[in-house]
């Protein structure tokens, strides 16, 4: 059996929902193997000390699931994400410190996750904010309507759909791709551009009945407790910059000019590119600067980091072959 | 004529690069015909006629009028492959089968002594001159 990772990133919530959250967590009928918490508060306390945290660390010791409290450094929940993102889990359950699942979500998004298709890259359900309540029966989830439907979270998911992205919290593929640490610190649309990015790797993205998460949306703390606008017209930016760019197959070569050469025997077998380039004589394309400026962060293009992450074996051209896939 | 390229991108610590070989003014030596380096100025000369900082376009002419090439693993080795004129390659710390091409001869004298990460930067790893082979084994090859 495949394990799972439950990953919360906390700021400013010890004591209103996150004690709420845990609680949940730990009482899934399909237990997480794993729970680590990133705590991302200015001024971070030792729990240990704290008789409700005492118990939670107590009932994860009984029931033999394994947690960390892990100090984070500040930079935003996306930051927090790629922590866990590259633990070595094959599937990471993502949740918010004020979004409260119901005890069945993990046994549920589980069951789509190793359904009968091996190729299901994340799957969520529904996200409730009570009294919002908006109709989700006919919104498609498709990246293409996002500005002109509420989310298919944010409503009571009656059967299983496909769609094209994700919001707050679910269950994803670990390790496929990375999230974009280009984003500001508020991380404006960031599950949205990590949910999405699995989908056009190819994967399938699912949200399924019968696992409701009640998000008591708190206006105090939260991890993207910023308020300056220009961070999250940043983040706004390089979003529309990636749907701009969603039929192109986004090549960065951040490297060396050896690698360009190894690299241009790759490129005609990639469907409709746009290169980004160092050195222009041996690859076409525009400069590294203006992959920065659109996309934010260029660091998920980086071959040699990709491949001591797949603790690669074999010729570097495969390796370009396998990342731009 | 033969090109020789034999040094490999400058370290940022300013250490020597590991994958620089150790040889090569011993292998000149034992090379019967016209040898034409190129590299970047700053490099050590080490044959007469040293080209320096030629454009990509020059460098693949020059690769196209060669009998063949020796290089480190260096950029200059995938542009020979890249031109399809077979040249030999001295190897120490990377590893061929990652960085390499099996059209070229690559000659390594153990994998043992292969870096342990391949994928961090250089300077980690200390210059060695028993991780390569040896000249006399080189021109074995270069007939």
């Amino acid at each position: 059996m495949s394990k799972v990772l439950c990953s919360v990133a906390t700021r400013g919530r010890y004591f209103t929902t996150l004690p709420l959250v845990l609680n949940a967590i730990i009482n899934q009928t399909r237990p997480v193997d794993k729970l680590v918490i990133f705590d991302d508060n200015d001024e971070p306390q030792d729990m240990r000390g704290e008789m409700i945290y005492q118990y939670f660390f107590q009932m994860l010791d009984i029931k033999g699931i394994a947690w960390e409290w892990l100090y984070a450094d500040k930079k935003g929940q996306h930051h927090i994400h790629q922590r866990a993102n590259t633990m070595g889990y094959e599937w990471v359950w993502r949740c918010d410190d004020d979004a409260i699942p119901e005890p069945n979500v993990l046994e549920t998004l589980y069951y789509y996750a190793n359904g009968v298709d091996n190729n299901i890259g994340a799957v969520g359900g529904s996200v409730l904010t009570p009294p919002y309540m908006p109709d989700t029966y006919k919104v498609t989830g498709k990246i293409d309507n996002i500005d002109s439907e509420p989310n298919i979270q944010w409503g009571k998911i009656e059967r299983a759909k496909h769609v094209d992205h994700l919001h707050c919290t679910f269950l994803y593929r670990a390790g496929i791709i990375d999230y974009n640490l280009g984003l500001s610190r508020v991380a404006h649309r960031e599950e949205t551009i990590f949910s999405y990015g699995l989908y056009q790797k190819g994967y399938e993205i699912l949200v399924v009945p019968n696992a409701v998460t009640w998000h008591m949306k708190n206006p105090e703390g939260g991890i993207r407790s910023e308020t300056k606008q220009e961070l999250y017209e940043h983040d706004e930016q390089i979003f529309r910059n990636i749907l701009r760019y969603r039929d192109k197959t986004i090549v960065v070569l951040n490297c060396g000019l050896g690698d360009h050469l190894v690299f241009s025997h790759v490129l005609p077998s990639i469907p409709n590119a746009e290169v980004f380039t160092c050195y222009p004589e041996v690859v076409p394309g525009k400069s590294i600067a203006e992959a920065i400026h659109l996309f934010g962060d260029i660091d998920h293009w980086n071959i040699y980091k990709k491949m001591d992450q797949w603790k690669w074996k074999d010729s570097l051209e495969n390796a370009y072959r396998k990342l731009y896939a | 004529m033969i090109i020789i390229s034999p040094y490999s991108k400058a370290l940022l610590s300013g250490k020597q690069n590991p994958k620089n070989y150790p040889y090569w003014k011993e292998l000149i030596e034992m090379i019967d015909e016209p040898i034409i380096q190129v590299g970047i100025e700053g490099e050590q000369q080490l044959v007469p006629d040293f080209r320096k900082n030629l454009p990509i376009t020059e460098l693949r002419k020059l690769i196209q009028e060669c009998r063949t090439w020796i290089s480190c693993d260096s950029f200059f080795q995938h542009l020979g492959w890249d031109e399809g004129k077979k040249g030999i390659v001295l190897w120490g710390v990377s590893d061929p089968l990652i960085y390499g091409h099996p059209e070229n001869i690559n000659l390594l004298e153990d994998r043992k002594y292969l870096a342990e990460n391949q994928y961090i930067w250089w300077d980690a790893t200390e210059h060695n001159p028993n991780r390569f082979v040896l000249p006399k084994e080189v021109i074995k090859y270069l007939k």
